[in-house]
């Protein structure tokens, strides 16, 4: 099968994309004092900024609502890395794709493990925070979190994928979805407690928003002790699912010509 | 055995006359059926036929704008094929474009690695061969610094070198002895020579009508993207001289 064997060719390239993302993670924080550690200042400064004004307006405690709120962020900074940074992934590639064939697919791959892996770290002080503060109710449900990171990658993949093509053909994209990006930003319960959409018969914007799933996959285990719902999972999944098939049409009609859009 | 095959092969590309496209444009277009922006369709390559076996040193010659980069960008697999067949069989290593390619903020020893991955090596098989590309560059030191603070010259030294450090069968050349200075310039020829002796087919796109023949046996002449003559390099390379010495003849 045709799938397979391109698989097989990215597969082949992995030294390549590898050591891109290696670079990638070396040179963007290169001349900072800070180093990586600027990737996780975002989420735990902005965290600490939504604490002191919500907590008073919604009456939280800040060790529970802290979590809640980082782990909210720590999704969202990876789904604006995979849409932004997607939109400029070949473009970032043409010196590469301009030289020798490789499989398009390698340079959103390139961009999705990069933004994977500063979510595993945010996902990490997460961790470490929730153990630190209140400890955690059940150990063995963390263990989801490995397969949610397996499907986030392919959701993260799959969005690059189709944002990169747009941008390449509509340069619009990549402006037009970050306003689109900053929208979801607030229907998805980020820094509100969704329990407050509920009460206020806005439940469905919880219920039927696949990227509030996407962060119920994180909060359920680490911040409730219990697996997430086989609804969310499905949800998730479904969504996840119909993302790759427009990728894979995309990298199908366009993995030839593409090079005449650069 | 035949290393290299194009049958028929056609490359058409449509490009706006303007800029790229935009969303407005799309919408607008698509709800007036009118367009501002046209096509303009380029035949870049038409109805190409051509056959190499081991042992085939191909010279291409043409204007600029013939198509000869084309050609070579489509037998490395770089551009599609509208049309036709091409087949090849062999391992290709492709000097054009040397000096992109590189990733700028990283050093000139990482960009190796990054080259060298891309053109399927692996670190086993790119360890041993790091050293001898970074001594063929004479970079020395520079090596350590991101690419971004290189001069011209240092870039095309690079990408020569890494370009040149695997051994091909099917190698594929576009004037990339334009750059440099002059004793490495040497030092290429001297090194593309030794590649063109151990690669089973070569394909060269030059410009240098007076070299080419004691680099090939066959020379292809382009024209508008047609083959216009193809056969012994001597012949060819003749009938291209006799033509440009004429320039009035040409209008007929």
């Amino acid at each position: 099968m045709q799938l397979i064997g391109y698989s097989n060719e990215i597969w082949q390239k992995r030294f390549f994309w590898m050591s891109l993302v290696k670079a990638d993670l070396r040179t963007r924080y290169r001349h900072s004092w800070l180093g990586i550690g600027w990737s996780l200042m975002h989420p735990l400064a902005m965290t600490g900024v939504f604490c002191i004004v919500f907590c008073k307006l919604f009456n939280a405690d800040p060790v529970t609502f802290g979590p809640y709120v980082l782990a909210g962020l720590a999704f969202w900074n990876f789904l604006s890395g995979v849409t932004s940074d997607g939109c400029q992934c070949f473009f970032q590639g043409e010196r590469f794709i301009r030289q020798q064939p490789a499989p398009l697919a390698i340079y959103p791959l390139r961009i999705t493990l990069g933004m994977l892996i500063h979510l595993a770290m945010a996902l990490a002080v997460l961790l470490v925070f929730v153990w630190v503060t209140q400890g955690f109710g059940n150990y063995r449900v963390l263990w989801s979190l490995l397969p949610t990171m397996v499907l986030l990658f392919a959701f993260g993949w799959s969005v690059t994928i189709c944002m990169g093509m747009m941008n390449v053909v509509f340069q619009d994209t990549q402006h037009l979805i970050q306003i689109i990006i900053q929208a979801l930003f607030y229907i998805t319960p980020i820094f509100y407690p969704s329990k407050l959409l509920r009460d206020h018969n806005l439940g469905w914007i919880a219920d039927y928003n696949p990227l509030a799933r996407c962060i119920e996959l994180i909060r359920e285990p680490v911040l409730y002790a219990r697996l997430p719902s086989m609804e969310c999972v499905a949800i998730v999944s479904m969504t996840t699912f119909l993302l790759s098939v427009v990728a894979i049409v995309l990298l199908r009609r366009m993995e030839q010509r593409l090079i005449f859009y650069l | 055995m035949i290393r290299l095959q194009l049958e028929n092969a056609s490359l058409a590309f449509t490009v706006r006359r303007h800029k790229r496209l935009t969303l407005k444009e799309f919408l607008l277009r698509g709800m007036f059926r009118r367009s501002v922006n046209p096509y303009m369709t380029v035949n870049a390559l038409q109805e190409i036929n051509l056959q190499l076996c081991d042992g085939d040193r191909l010279g291409v010659i043409g204007h600029n704008g013939a198509g000869k980069s084309t050609l070579l960008k489509t037998i490395a697999g770089i551009y599609p094929l509208t049309q036709g067949r091409r087949t090849v069989n062999g391992r290709i290593s492709s000097l054009f474009d040397i000096a992109l390619g590189f990733e700028p903020d990283a050093s000139g020893w990482d960009n190796i690695a990054y080259r060298g991955y891309l053109q399927g090596e692996t670190p086993k098989t790119l360890a041993p061969k790091m050293q001898e590309i970074a001594e063929f560059s004479e970079l020395g030191e520079f090596l350590d610094m991101p690419v971004r603070y290189y001069s011209s010259g240092m870039i095309v030294r690079l990408g020569f070198s890494i370009a040149t450090s695997i051994e091909p069968e099917v190698l594929l050349v576009d004037e990339v002895l334009s750059a440099g200075d002059q004793s490495f310039q040497d030092k290429a020829r001297e090194r593309l020579a030794q590649m063109i002796d151990k690669a089973s087919v070569v394909v060269i796109a030059s410009h240098d009508l007076k070299r080419l023949p004691s680099l090939c046996d066959q020379v292809l002449w382009m024209d508008h993207g047609r083959i216009r003559q193809i056969g012994p390099a001597d012949e060819v390379v003749a009938a291209c001289l006799d033509e440009s010495l004429q320039p009035q003849n040409k209008a007929a």
